[in-house]
């Protein structure tokens, strides 16, 4: 068996894997960056010169195809709404929210059978948990949002805050 | 002859009109009289080709010679008039009545027929031929007017066809992957076409029990031939799978192998390969579109009003426009450092994409107008192989000195 570099293999085990977290004083590998929230600590790939791979939309080569994008995206839309509620500070990381809000607002905002709506926003969610968008404690309850949301270069996101702004708000606060 | 036509060649044509040739040399060796009598370019089959079909579109009038020359224009004159000469020569255009001065031409039926087997020949090297003579053969032996003579003659010319082929075959076992993907063809199918022969031999058997010998003949040549088929078979699957080289085998093996295999021989295949997990993205902008688009149960809600005059609010923030050109200005300042005209060959010295997003910057920081900024390139171009970029104009980035 050959030797292995252990920073090549930590960066090879962090693609294969994912987003997983580590303690938060663990090492980022070269080419990764760390996101953390204090306690813990996500590697993620790291773009080079700020790009995102929206460039690769740009260019019509989509990075990897995603199943049903627009219902999935409305998902996320509606656990932003949740969790991120000081729209002037960055998203991450924001705060845990419940999950049963986190339906509310998304079947409040989108038209169709109210009980579909949640079922398949729940499948939804564990999809962009599994992805590192959330992260989600399905025993608990409760969403928050993932380490990727971090990587949002932040002149993206005035877009996204405007349209925050506009969505219904989650039913504790309507209340 | 040379091509005329068009001069640029690549390999690739030359080599797939070399293969064309091959195929009709074989055919015709049989017949030639010397070694050029054959065609050497596959331009003068496609004249024949041509005029060919013009005639068949001509109908009972035939061709004059002008209207044969205008259907050929393509083709250059001298060519053109060498192909005629043979082609009357062989007797494959002739006059439309036997007299002297007769200027209206017809094509002869069979050098049609024999271009057309020609080309399917060339398709699979004469397969789907063998194919074709054993169902016509199974066709014979059950006709009541066959006599063993020819059953016999039949049966012998089978097994020479069968021997022949299987010689090819067993050195196509020992050939060079080019050799046994351009032979492949020839191995595909070849159960069937045992088969077919096999049912043949019986019955030409049963119907004569007197061709014992003959058929012996033929038996034995059927299972030589299956044995060569399957050693080179096993030789080329061999070699499709250590090679990755997905043409040498039909797409139906491949489909084969992808449902019959075991989970370990697939995952054999990408060992050695590691996958990143997956990581969709979803831009802001992505996510906004995406609500936007989206079914609603209640009409969009209006953006609020915006008060004509600037907001006190907003003051503070900076515009959108705006960013961009302070972006712009700080990449320029940063190219500069204080100086005020630097050359572009010293800047752009480091891996292409970030010169190429550098340059981007700096001729977008050149083309507005109210940045004080210019590129200035002047003749001359350094070729470098070895460095990046590989090729630089010298020119300068400077300061202009009038401010917006």
């Amino acid at each position: 068996m050959t030797e292995v570099d252990p920073r090549v293999l930590a960066r090879a085990r962090a693609r294969v894997t994912g987003p997983v977290a580590d303690a938060a004083a663990a090492p980022v590998p070269a080419g990764l960056v760390g996101v953390t929230d204090g306690e813990r600590r996500w590697a993620l790939p790291a773009w080079p010169d700020g790009a995102t791979p929206a460039l690769l939309e740009e260019y019509q080569s989509a990075p990897m195809p995603l199943e049903r994008p627009g219902p999935l995206r409305r998902v996320l839309a509606a656990a932003l709404r949740c969790c991120w509620r000081n729209l002037d500070d960055d998203p991450w990381p924001g705060r845990p929210a419940q999950i049963a809000d986190v339906l509310e607002v998304h079947v409040a905002s989108v038209r169709g059978d109210a009980e579909l709506m949640r079922r398949w926003a729940v499948g939804d969610l564990r999809r962009l948990a599994d992805t590192g968008w959330l992260l989600l404690d399905e025993e608990a309850g409760t969403v928050r949002l993932g380490p990727r949301t971090a990587l949002w270069p932040p002149e993206s996101l005035p877009p996204l805050r405007a349209l925050l702004r506009r969505m219904p708000p989650p039913p504790a606060e309507g209340a | 002859m040379p091509s005329h036509r068009e001069p640029p060649q690549t390999l690739e044509d030359v080599l797939a009109g070399e293969a064309v040739l091959g195929v009709y040399r074989q055919m015709f060796a049989a017949l030639a009289r010397d070694a050029g009598a054959v065609v050497d370019d596959p331009e003068m089959v496609d004249i024949a080709e041509t005029l060919l079909s013009a005639f068949a579109e001509a109908g009972e009038e035939g061709l004059s010679r002008e209207q044969m020359r205008h259907v050929c224009r393509h083709y250059p004159a001298e060519a053109f008039e060498n192909r005629l000469r043979v082609l009357k020569g062989l007797g494959a255009i002739r006059e439309v009545f036997p007299k002297p001065n007769q200027l209206r031409y017809r094509a002869s039926f069979t050098s049609v027929v024999g271009l057309m087997f020609v080309r399917r020949m060339m398709r699979d090297g004469g397969q789907s031929e063998m194919h074709r003579l054993l169902a016509l053969e199974q066709l014979n032996v059950a006709d009541p007017r066959m006599t063993a003579e020819q059953a016999r003659d039949g049966a012998e010319g089978l097994a020479r066809a069968f021997r022949l082929w299987s010689v090819e075959l067993v050195t196509l076992t020992h050939s060079t992957i080019e050799e046994l993907r351009e032979q492949a063809p020839k191995l595909w199918g070849t159960a069937e076409i045992i088969e077919r022969a096999e049912r043949l031999h019986e019955a030409i058997l049963r119907r004569w029990p007197e061709l014992e010998d003959a058929c012996t003949e033929l038996r034995a040549a059927i299972h030589a031939y299956g044995d060569a088929s399957r050693r080179a078979a096993a030789r080329l699957a061999d070699s499709a799978g250590t090679t990755r080289n997905l043409t040498l085998l039909p797409a139906e093996s491949w489909r084969t192998f992808a449902r019959t295999a075991s989970r370990e021989e697939l995952a054999a295949v990408l060992e050695g390969f590691v996958f990143d997990a997956p990581a969709p993205w979803h831009d802001p902008a992505a996510i906004v579109a995406a609500v936007q688009e989206g079914p609603r149960t209640v009409p969009p809600r209006p953006a609020p009003p915006r008060p004509a005059v600037p907001d006190a609010g907003l003051v503070e923030r900076v515009p959108a426009g705006r960013s961009e050109t302070d972006r712009l200005a700080a990449v320029a300042e940063q190219v500069l450092r204080g100086r005020d005209r630097v050359p572009v060959g010293e800047v752009l010295e480091r891996d292409w994409p970030a010169a190429r997003r550098l340059l981007a910057d700096l001729s977008a920081a050149h083309l507005r107008p109210e940045l004080p900024y210019r590129l200035v390139w002047s003749d001359g171009l350094r070729v470098r192989p070895d460095g990046s970029p590989s090729w630089l104009s010298d020119g300068v980035f400077e300061r202009t000195g009038r401010a917006s």
